[in-house]
């Protein structure tokens, strides 16, 4: 057992690096054998990297889609997480919500594009908003199980030394929730990433997911694969680096199994 | 009777919400070409529902739905059977790259690939719902009492037929979670990817309704394509009682 957990250690670190040459490596492979026209090879996609991120307009369209998706994760935190630890800590609260909110989970967000389009503009505010709405529900679930679970006696000692409930809640609740809260974040942000491309994609009017398929539409091939290479390393980035800070903020908690994959519009 | 009453009474908020859009629509606060009252989606529903071209978007839907989720079911719980006893570390090196990758970035790959028909959008069913059951079969093969595996190879089960015998039923209860998360993803990949490239499905005709402005055609196929969620969704935890009736 131990010569096993010390050799996944080592590919641990260099792990993820080999994987993506032996994907890239598999992809390669792959193109040259099939020859389709439509599936170019890694290397000639590798090639358009560096001139879609030096071009100022596909730059601000990505920027663009990161600023709206940021704006909408931010409201989505301020919004989901009080009211999901607040449904952990009222009982009344989470039965008048959660048959509600089970109502909403199988709802496609970003199917919801067209009508948001029509009742708000094709500005930025219909984008943030379904992408805000995607974000919440994971967020909400989490903090709502994390505040569920907590300890109650924490609560009590607070209420006893006279902590009134709404500052409890900030100063009680959501440092004890923080694992299942930051959980959900990791979630909301993927979905949030998801929610983003696919609303673009059906909306067509700015963005990644719109670059991505312009490209598609004037049959520049190599550029379509290269935008999905820098979407998917995106994803990947994103993931890493909020994991790193989850990490850092809740190091004193018990591991938690991850529900990662579970992320979904 | 008190259980009958228990289990309305979730219900009641729900009654409460949709009463609310009914009246505001019916009483003029809201546009009904911006917001159609529900009453209306339903009558609308009911008027498709017979008709044999929106069945045949809706079977389009379903073929790609339930073929995409099969495929991500067999595939996943092979791997993740396997993966369970040898090259574990490898595999999950790999879904760490690719599990937090938004797989919709890959459609358009899919659709150049695979062409316009059912594959591409089967390939991002697949890509979409097989994180969920691989991962939950993984992980519940690797925590399988070691000693039920030990007394199966002890008497005499060789090395497979304990693999789909003893550590396929003890991971039954996982890889049933794992399938209720990645039915729901299923169902909206499928919906999503017919909005964005399809001439047919449910997907197809929300896209078809909004270029017309119609809102009440847009908001039909919603309204189904969450209904088959959640009814696929009791359908699999109904099939989850009936094959954990063993288990506590």
């Amino acid at each position: 057992m131990t010569a096993s957990t010390h050799q996944y250690q080592v590919f641990g670190r260099l792990g993820p690096l080999l994987v993506v040459l032996a994907l890239l490596a598999m992809w390669e492979v792959t193109a040259r054998h099939l020859q389709l026209d439509g599936f170019p090879t890694a290397a000639e996609a590798l090639r358009q990297l560096p001139v879609i991120l030096s071009d100022g307009q596909a730059l601000a369209g990505i920027g663009d889609s990161l600023r709206r998706m940021a704006c909408a994760f931010v409201l989505a935190l301020l919004v989901a997480v009080p009211v999901g630890l607040c449904m952990g800590r009222s009982d009344a609260l989470a039965r008048l919500l959660n048959p509600l909110l089970s109502v909403i989970y199988p709802i496609p967000k970003a199917a919801l594009m067209p009508m948001v389009m029509l009742w708000f503009g094709i500005g930025d505010l219909s984008k943030v908003l379904v992408i805000f709405l995607g974000v919440s529900l994971p967020l909400l679930f989490h903090s709502y199980y994390g505040a569920r679970n907590m300890d109650v006696k924490l609560l009590w000692c607070a209420a006893a030394m006279g902590m009134g409930a709404p500052v409890r809640l900030f100063k009680v609740v959501l440092p004890a929730a923080l694992p299942d809260v930051l959980l959900g974040c990791r979630v909301g942000l993927s979905m949030a990433l998801i929610v983003m491309i696919s609303s673009e994609m059906i909306a067509r009017q700015s963005g990644a997911g719109d670059l991505l398929f312009n490209a598609m539409d004037m049959a520049l091939y190599p550029d379509v694969y290269a935008m999905i290479l820098i979407l998917a390393a995106l994803g990947y980035g994103l993931d890493g680096l909020f994991e790193r800070l989850r990490r850092r903020l809740t190091h004193w908690a018990d591991v938690r199994q991850d529900s990662h994959a579970g992320a979904s519009s | 009777m008190k259980r009958a009453m228990g289990a309305c009474l979730p219900l009641i908020p729900l009654c409460v919400l949709v009463l609310a859009w009914e009246s505001s629509t019916r009483l003029g606060w809201v546009a009904s070409n911006l917001l159609p009252a529900p009453s209306a989606v339903l009558v609308r529903l009911a008027q498709l529902l017979p008709q044999a071209e929106f069945l045949f978007h809706v079977q389009q839907t379903l073929i790609r739905l339930l073929g995409g989720f099969a495929i991500a079911l067999v595939f996943g719980v092979t791997l993740g059977l396997l993966a369970s006893r040898v090259a574990g570390g490898v595999l999950e090196t790999v879904i760490r790259v690719l599990a937090p990758v938004p797989k919709i970035a890959f459609y358009p790959a899919f659709v150049l690939i695979f062409g316009y028909d059912h594959a591409s959008k089967i390939a991002l069913v697949v890509a979409d719902a097989i994180f969920p059951i691989l991962l939950a079969t993984f992980h519940g093969a690797r925590t399988v009492e070691p000693k039920l595996v030990w007394s199966a190879r002890a008497a005499g089960t060789g090395r497979i037929a304990t693999l789909y015998r003893v550590v396929l039923p003890a991971t039954l209860p996982a890889i049933l979670t794992g399938c209720r998360i990645s039915l729901l993803i299923a169902c909206v990949t499928v919906f999503l990817a017919e909005m964005i490239s399809s001439t047919d499905g449910l997907g197809h005709l929300l896209s078809l309704a909004a270029r017309s402005f119609q809102m009440v055609d847009m908001f039909v196929p919603l309204v189904l394509i969450s209904s088959i969620g959640l009814l696929l969704n009791i359908t699999l935890q109904y099939t989850r009682k009936h094959l954990l009736r063993g288990q506590s």
